[in-house]
């Protein structure tokens, strides 16, 4: 493997060498996932463009929403104090990639734009229905990420355009989210399912499922039926959720699997979600 | 033995390799490097079985920076082997399994070597591959070694087309057994391939000299083997190799044999350059020396009281394409379907068989983990069927001492209803199931000190302290350290006073290597038999100037004494040196075999074992409801060590063993889909991590050995068999869920239980 090594000033200029080597330049925010493709030989980018040092690493909240930086690292996740009681299904999916080394280095952004069907931050975001700032050579545009979301391994996003930011409003006070994964062992795991939840008080239920299909996808019909509240309502919703997914056989798990998890995960993160909101009154 | 209380041995020190590892000074082969080196990669096969039709070079040849690239056209056709010898350095028109090298390339870069890996053009005409054992011994079956009858092979292998060998051992009369008995149980149990999960990739750095000598600093665990291996394939006088180890960042048996060494050494000298080879994980994955995958029958017939009265055991073991340690391995699972367990009617057979997938080896404690887990599984469904607690039916069972082992071989220092009881003490056995999806399982074994001699220099230095030259490798495991506690003892020294030295076989005496649990063993009688001598010398040195008999003398508190007279070891080392040529020794040691009665076995190296250890591990686990994920509470090894030479290190080496063993339990396999591995990637094969891993309470029994230092057994290999079967055992406890194929994945217990309530 050989490449050219960009380190921009601006983001302007990370925009421009892209528009130059078009498909040819891959953006490198953590790398933990692009290294590997490249040293696999799935990748082989001629040109990388370091999104370092350019500011968009900062998490950080107006009135009505919450920013996270795409150079936001999964460990700044974790340890944010505003992600702490209600949106702390964000930090239970950070704090599950990779190992420290990886969690310390890799970021929301790349997270995102990887678009792995596994990937553990998305569907948190997918539940808070975020949207994704994008900024390319004609200016910026924003989009709900389930939009972004194409498959996988794909986005909506051009080869010259960066992600810098994901954003989502501030949930109500008597809200609550929850994250759960399972893999093989219990650190350094894949997910061969993760599901978020996200139950606003009063019905509002928001599911989202990872590993079950070739993108991150959210499950509007268990959603439905989980804004019902109550036990049989989730064990319901988690039945739905787990008919409504087409999770493949790999060398993870089988099909016939994933969608028992997908029953059981999504039933036990709304009863999570239902208890906190039991627990803290929020 | 020293009659007097120990001052070194037993103690926990610290170990003599520590302070270089904890602050990365320590060199591991992998850090080795050489002036103007070049990088070697290495061509694998894309086919599982395929002949070469066309195989063409000249594209990566004519590559800026490649220096060599060699086929097998361009070595010596050499045939090597452990036990047969039906491999070569590259595939010569035929490739047997998806992975084996064909092509090797030296450059100035690893980036070069590699693209130039990437432009050797080769085109394969598939053939019938075989990748299952048992369609491997149908007759037609496709033969991984059509000329296998024309390969030289050690003559103790019973052999023929894809059997690499055959063993058995038989006692009594096994039909009447299965008559007389008042039921008889037969199960089936599959074992999965492993990875021995080394930190550190076999590596090896080959140069050679103006004499036409080649130097070859490697990661192996076995550097006079690894000589004798080189001289061959390099069609060289073992006089003219050299074999130094730096240092082994972990071998668990997968650097028993040769992995990159040979084709350094053949690249070094077609290219005039000192040649570094290094493998990637998913080399590791594909041509390393994974457990052996085995298909097990068991058949047990027992008496109402649940007293074992006939076995029958089948074990099949898919060696891969080639045999390497397979038939050696086949035939230790003959002892271990045995189990540590009386049992007078026996038959059991075992199956060495080539498949056209990657070659295996001897991982640690090989046959341990597949037949414990078969024989101790049974024994729990045994004791289910009959209504007698496991423990109970085990303990009815057991060898006592003074019994005969199956090859008729007596059984002394039995230890094995120590280990149970107190393991199944410190778990709580009496609450076996103490609520919804927790249970408790146990599972029992022995296992051998593997034999084979050991030579040490011991040199005393004129300032006192003491430079230890072994032919055994530290692999990790403190072995070494272990052994210079034993020689500081002897020479009353402290620990801190011992150096010992890396291995190198032209400056090394000869030692049988770090394998088998014997390395600190083997080489603390050497070091005994050394300090002996070395108190001789002494003596005779000291004993005049004194006027004292020599009898008299002592060593003791770093100094030389006889009743008021005292000498520092520092002074006689001087004085040694002045008037003798220093005080310098060679100690050697070999165990002694036990008599056996050879009309019980067939085919079998190791047919009655040295210095047994027994052990049993306890385990406390819980087990999702629905999604079968098993969380393990407590983890209880209770093993005879004869003496605990230290015992920090001992406790390390239970721990990491059972963690190996949680993997092979749990997580671990190597997934084939035909002929290849679908997941040879440290992503996919799953080691267990930290947090898998609960912390291991070790009981050290010490009943004490005939033939080891301070009656130490053997500890390194046993803490990695029992757990597949304890925690299938205790699965089966908290769930009901018996699951007789491993790995047992969270998916394979949901799935077994949501067939249970369809």
């Amino acid at each position: 493997m050989s490449f050219a090594f960009h380190r921009p000033g601006s983001l302007d200029a990370a925009i421009a060498v892209a528009s130059e080597h078009g498909e040819a330049a891959r953006f490198l925010a953590g790398g933990t996932d692009l290294m590997i493709q490249i040293n696999r030989g799935r990748a082989a980018p001629k040109h990388l463009i370091s999104l370092a040092g350019l500011g968009l690493d900062t998490i950080g909240e107006s009135e009505g929403e919450h920013v996270i930086g795409a150079l936001a690292t999964l460990d700044a996740v974790v340890t944010h104090p505003a992600f702490q009681t209600g949106l702390v299904a964000l930090t239970q999916a950070s704090a599950v990639v990779g190992g420290r080394q990886v969690r310390n280095i890799a970021t929301v952004g790349g997270n995102i734009v990887n678009a792995s069907p596994a990937a553990d931050l998305v569907p948190v975001l997918l539940a808070l229905e975020a949207t994704v700032d994008l900024r390319g050579p004609a200016g910026t545009r924003s989009m709900p990420l389930d939009r972004f979301l194409v498959g996988r391994g794909r986005t909506e996003r051009r080869p010259d355009e960066i992600l810098t930011a994901v954003r989502f409003d501030k949930p109500p006070a008597a809200s609550a989210t929850w994250f759960l994964k399972a893999g093989r062992r219990k650190a350094m795991e894949i997910s061969v399912i993760c599901v978020a939840a996200h139950l606003v008080r009063g019905g509002k239920a928001r599911i989202a499922i990872g590993a079950a299909a070739a993108r991150t996808v959210r499950v509007p019909a268990a959603e439905a039926l989980a804004e019902k509240e109550g036990a049989a309502a989730f064990r319901e919703a988690g039945r739905i959720a787990a008919d409504a997914v087409s999770p493949i056989d790999d060398v993870r798990a089988s099909a016939r699997y994933r969608k028992l998890l997908v029953a059981t995960l999504v039933e036990r993160a709304l009863a999570a979600c239902a208890d906190r909101l039991g627990k803290d009154g929020r | 033995m020293s009659a007097r209380p120990h001052r070194v041995a037993g103690k926990r020190l610290k170990r003599i390799d520590g302070l270089g590892k904890v602050t990365g000074k320590y060199v591991y082969a992998s850090d080795f490097a050489l002036p103007g080196m070049l990088f070697g990669k290495i061509l694998r096969s894309d086919e599982a079985h395929a002949r070469i039709v066309r195989l063409d070079v000249s594209r990566a040849l004519a590559l800026p920076g490649v220096r060599t690239v060699l086929t097998a056209k361009d070595i010596a056709p050499i045939r090597f082997g452990t036990a047969i010898r039906d491999r070569t350095v590259f595939a010569a028109e035929v490739v047997r399994f998806r992975g084996e090298a064909i092509a090797a390339v030296a450059a100035t870069s690893l980036e070069i070597a590699e693209a130039a890996v990437r432009a050797i053009e080769v085109e394969y005409e598939p053939l019938p591959a075989v990748f299952d054992i048992e369609e491997a011994l149908k007759p037609g079956a496709p033969l991984v070694h059509p000329g296998w009858s024309d390969y030289q092979a050690l003559p103790v292998f019973d052999r023929e087309g894809n059997v690499s060998g055959r063993s058995a051992m038989a006692g009594g009369d096994v039909e009447a057994g299965f008559a007389q008995s008042y039921r008889v149980y037969e199960h089936h149990f599959t074992t999965q391939p492993v990875h021995p999960g080394y930190t550190e990739p076999r590596t090896a750095i080959a140069s050679w000299d103006g004499n036409g000598d080649v130097s070859v600093w490697c990661n192996t665990q076995l550097p006079f083997d690894m000589k004798n291996l080189l001289a061959e394939v390099l069609d060289l006088p073992a006089s003219k190799v050299r074999v130094v180890v730096p240092g082994i960042g972990g071998g668990f048996g997968g650097k028993l044999r040769v992995g990159v060494e040979h084709i350094a050494a053949w690249l070094a000298r077609r290219s005039n350059r000192p040649v570094k080879v290094m493998t990637t994980s998913e080399e590791e994955l594909t041509d390393a020396y994974p457990r052996q995958p085995t298909v097990i029958t068991l058949k047990t017939g027992v008496s109402e009281d649940g007293l074992l009265l006939a076995r029958e055991a089948r074990v099949l073991l898919d060696c891969g394409a080639y045999a390497n340690s397979g038939p050696a391995t086949a035939a230790i699972a003959l002892q271990i379907v045995a189990g540590p367990y009386r049992t007078p009617n026996f038959s059991y057979e075992s199956v060495a068989i080539y498949t056209n997938k990657g070659a295996t080896g001897s991982f640690r404690a090989p046959a341990g983990p597949m037949g414990n887990f078969a024989v101790e599984s049974q024994i729990d469904l045994i004791a289910d069927d009959l209504g007698i607690d496991p423990l109970e039916l085990r303990l009815r069972n057991v060898y006592r001492e003074g019994d005969k082992g199956p090859a008729g071989d007596v059984l002394t220092s039995v230890s094995i209803e120590d280990s149970l009881r107190r393991a199944a003490d410190a778990i709580g056995w009496k609450d076996r199931r103490p609520g919804p999806g927790r249970g408790k399982g146990l599972a029992c074994s022995w296992w051998l000190t593997t034999g084979g001699s050991s030579g040490v220099y011991v040199k005393i230095n004129p300032d006192g302290t003491v430079t230890v030259v072994s032919g055994a490798v530290e692999l990790g495991s403190g072995a070494m350290t272990g052994a210079a506690q034993i020689l500081a003892e002897e020479l009353g020294v402290d620990l801190t006073d011992i150096t010992a030295t890396d291995v190198d076989t032209n400056l090394s005496p000869y030692d049988y290597g770090a394998q088998g649990s014997r390395t600190a063993f083997s080489v603390g009688n050497a070091c005994i038999a050394a300090a002996k001598d070395l108190r001789r010398q002494i003596a005779e040195l000291v004993a005049p100037i004194w006027g004292v008999a020599p009898e008299t003398i002592r060593l003791e508190d770093k100094g030389v004494t006889s009743g008021n007279n005292r000498l520092s070891l520092a002074e006689v080392a001087a004085l040694s040196q002045r008037t003798g040529g220093g005080l310098i020794s060679h100690g050697t040691s070999i165990q002694p075999m036990p008599v056996f009665d050879p009309t019980r076995v067939k085919n079998h190296p190791l047919p009655a074992w040295t210095s047994h250890s027994f052990h049993t591990h306890a385990v406390d686990l819980s087990v999702d409801e629905v999604t079968g994920e098993v969380s393990i509470n407590r983890y209880v090894v209770a093993q005879d060590v004869g003496f605990a030479i230290n015992p920090t290190y001992i406790e390390g080496q239970i721990e990491g063993g059972v963690a190996q063993g949680i993997g092979q339990a749990l997580s671990e396999e190597i997934v084939y889909d035909g002929g290849r591995v679908s997941n040879a990637n440290l992503t996919d094969y799953k080691m267990p991590t930290m947090m898998d891993m609960p912390r291991v309470e070790c009981i050290l029994i010490e009943k004490p050995s005939v033939n080891g230092p301070y009656g130490a057994k053997g500890v390194g290999e046993p803490p990695c068999i029992q757990p597949p079967a304890a925690i299938a055992n205790a699965i089966a406890a908290a769930t009901g869920v018996r699951i007789q194929a491993l790995p047992i994945t969270a998916e394979k217990i949901a799935l077994a239980r949501a067939q249970d309530e369809d």
